[in-house]
C-alpha cells in the first residue's frame, strides 16, 4: 500500500492590509496519518512561510483550528489525511475559514467577535446556589448525569454555527444555546428565569428550525439539535429537568 | 452525531441517486439529508404563501357567477390540470415535515429517520391519490360529512399540541404557529383533496355557491383560511428575521408582515361570508 498521498490544497487567502482574497495552490507529498495542522504547519516550513491559520490544543480540546474543508467545517487537527481522502473521494482540498466572523488574515476569524454571541448567553454560572451543607455535594439525578456530560463536550469551536440554516444575524447560534442549556442542568446555578429569558427570547431557540445540521457536523459528536429540542419541550423548565 | 439517513431497504437507490445531484448532494455530504429537507421546507412553505395569497386574490376577482365559470374554464388545459397537480408536492410535503418537526421538538420522538420514510411513504400515496381523482374525474362525497370528518380530525391534532405547549413558556405566537400547523397539516391536503373529487366542485359556480350556503362550510373555510395565513405570516417572518440584524428592521418586518396578512384575512373573510 502506498503510505504517501500527492495532495492539492486550494486556500483561500486573505490580505487585510490590501483587502484582496484570493485562491492559492499548494501541492504537497504527505504521508498518510498526517493531520491537517501538519500539513499547514509543512507549508508554512517548506513552501510559504506568509499563510496564517490559527491552533492551540491540537487534540480537538480548543476548537481554534476549526476550517472549512470541501464546505464542510472541521477541526484541522483532527482530520488525518487518509481520512479526509476516503471522506471526500478527493486529493483536492478546498481550504477556507469558517464563516461565523470576520476573516482576520487567511484562514484566521475574528474569534473574540465570535464569541460576543456566546457572551449574550453569559457561558457560567450567574448566582450560584449556596454551598451544600457537609457531606453532601450537589446533587444531579443520575438519569440526568449522562446527558449533562454529553452536553457539557461542547468546545465553542463554532462548526455549528458555521452551518446552520438560520443564519448568523438573529439567532444566538447552537453553541451559545448549548452553553446556556449546559448550565440550566447545572445544579449550583439559580438564576434559572434570566437562563429560560435569554433561551425563550427573540434571538433564542424560535429561530431553531430542527435542520439538525449542527449534529451533523459537530466534532465532538453532541446532538445539539436533541438539546435545543429539550429546551423546545419545556424540559429545562422546572429544577427536576437537572 | 452523525445524522446520515441509514441507507437500507428500499430507499437505498433513491438516495444513491439524490446523492449524484450537484447542488443537494455537497449540502448533503457536508450539512446532512436534513438540511436539505429544512430547505424543501422552506421553499414548499414560501410557494405555499404566495399561492395562498394568489387564491385568494383571484377568486375575489370572479366573484360573480359568469365571471367564475368564464375563467375557471382555463382550469381544464392539461398544462394547468398538472401544475394543479404538482401543487399538491409542496402541499404534502410541508404537512408531513410540518408534522414530523412537531413530533420531534413538542413530543420528543427523536427516531427521525422511520419519520422522514412514513413521511415520503405517505407523502407518494397522496399524491397518486390526487392524482388518480384528477384522471378519474368522476369522484363525490357529502361536503358536510367530509368537512366534519376532516374538522373533527384536525381539532384532534391541534388539541394535542396545544394541551402540550399551552403551559409552556413559549411566546404565544410560536405556541400559535405550531398549534395552526398541526390544524392545518389535516385541513389543507383534504382541501386539495376535496376540490379535486370531480372537476365540478371547484370549477362551476353553482355547485361552489350550493356548498357555500351551508353554514358549517362557511366556517370550515373561514378557520382554515384565518389559520392558514396566521401560519404563512409568521413563517415568512420567521424565516425573512434571521436575515436582519437589527431590531428596527425586524420591527419593520413585522408590520409589513402583518398588514398583508391582515389584508389578504379581510379579502378572503368578505369573500367567504358573502357567496
Amino acid at each position: 500500500m502506498d503510505s504517501n498521498y500527492k495532495l492539492t490544497l486550494k486556500i483561500k487567502r486573505y490580505n487585510p492590509d490590501t483587502k484582496e482574497s484570493w485562491v492559492q495552490d499548494y501541492v504537497l507529498e504527505v504521508g498518510r496519518i498526517l493531520r491537517f495542522t501538519d500539513l499547514f504547519r509543512k507549508i508554512n516550513n517548506e513552501l510559504d512561510a506568509s499563510l496564517a491559520w490559527n491552533s492551540s490544543c491540537e487534540h480537538a480540546q480548543c476548537g481554534t483550528c476549526a476550517v472549512k474543508v470541501n464546505g464542510k467545517p472541521l477541526l484541522a487537527c483532527e482530520l488525518l489525511v487518509e481520512n479526509a481522502v476516503n471522506q471526500f473521494h478527493t486529493t483536492i482540498f478546498h481550504i477556507e475559514p469558517i464563516t461565523i466572523a470576520p476573516v482576520v488574515r487567511d484562514l484566521i476569524v475574528d474569534l473574540e467577535k465570535a464569541y460576543e454571541r456566546v457572551n449574550e448567553a453569559k457561558p457560567y454560572i450567574i448566582e450560584p446556589a449556596k454551598n451544600p451543607s457537609q457531606g453532601n455535594d450537589y446533587q444531579i439525578f443520575p438519569r440526568n448525569l449522562e446527558r449533562y456530560v454529553d452536553a457539557t463536550r461542547c468546545i465553542n469551536c463554532f462548526c455549528c454555527a458555521t452551518v446552520c440554516i438560520s443564519s448568523h444575524k438573529g439567532f444566538l447560534g447552537p453553541n451559545a444555546v448549548m452553553a446556556s442549556i449546559v448550565r440550566l442542568m447545572d445544579p449550583r446555578e439559580t438564576a434559572r428565569k434570566e437562563r429560560l429569558d435569554t433561551l425563550y427570547s427573540e434571538k433564542g431557540i424560535y429561530r431553531c428550525h430542527t435542520s439538525k445540521a449542527c449534529s451533523f457536523v459537530c466534532p465532538k459528536e453532541i446532538d445539539v439539535a436533541h438539546f435545543i429540542a429539550l429546551a423546545k419541550e419545556g424540559r429545562f423548565k422546572s429544577k427536576d429537568s437537572r | 452525531m452523525n445524522t446520515n439517513m441509514a441507507k437500507a431497504g428500499a430507499e437505498s437507490p433513491v438516495l444513491s441517486l439524490l446523492e449524484r445531484l450537484p447542488v443537494l448532494s455537497f449540502y448533503a455530504r457536508t450539512r446532512g439529508w436534513h438540511y436539505v429537507i429544512s430547505w424543501c421546507n422552506r421553499i414548499a412553505g414560501l410557494l405555499l404563501v404566495i399561492w395562498l395569497w394568489l387564491h385568494i386574490y383571484f377568486l375575489a376577482f370572479l366573484y360573480t357567477p359568469s365571471t367564475y365559470d368564464g375563467n375557471m374554464k382555463i382550469f381544464r388545459y392539461f398544462i394547468l390540470v398538472f401544475l394543479q397537480w404538482i401543487l399538491s408536492l409542496p402541499v404534502i410535503f410541508h404537512a408531513f415535515n410540518g408534522g414530523r418537526l412537531i413530533l420531534y421538538e413538542v413530543f420528543g420522538k427523536r427516531n427521525d429517520e422511520t419519520m422522514v420514510r412514513w413521511m415520503i411513504g405517505l407523502s407518494v400515496i397522496y399524491i397518486g391519490l390526487v392524482g388518480l381523482f384528477m384522471i378519474m374525474g368522476n369522484q363525490s362525497a357529502s361536503p358536510f360529512f367530509f368537512w366534519l370528518l376532516m374538522l373533527l380530525t384536525a381539532l384532534i391534532c391541534g388539541y394535542g399540541v396545544a394541551r402540550k405547549l399551552w403551559h409552556s413558556e413559549h411566546s404565544i405566537f410560536w405556541k400559535l404557529q405550531r398549534i395552526s400547523g398541526a390544524f392545518l397539516l389535516v385541513l389543507v391536503p383534504a382541501h386539495l383533496l376535496f376540490m379535486h373529487l370531480n372537476p365540478s366542485v371547484a370549477m362551476e359556480a353553482s355547485v361552489v355557491i350550493e356548498r357555500m350556503q351551508n353554514w358549517f362550510i362557511k366556517a370550515v373555510d373561514l378557520i382554515l383560511a384565518v389559520a392558514a395565513l396566521y401560519h404563512g405570516g409568521y413563517g415568512l417572518f420567521s424565516v425573512l428575521s434571521e436575515y436582519l440584524s437589527s431590531r428596527i428592521l425586524r420591527k419593520g418586518l413585522v408590520c409589513v408582515v402583518a398588514f398583508i396578512t391582515i389584508i389578504f384575512a379581510w379579502i378572503g373573510i368578505r369573500l367567504i361570508l358573502t357567496v
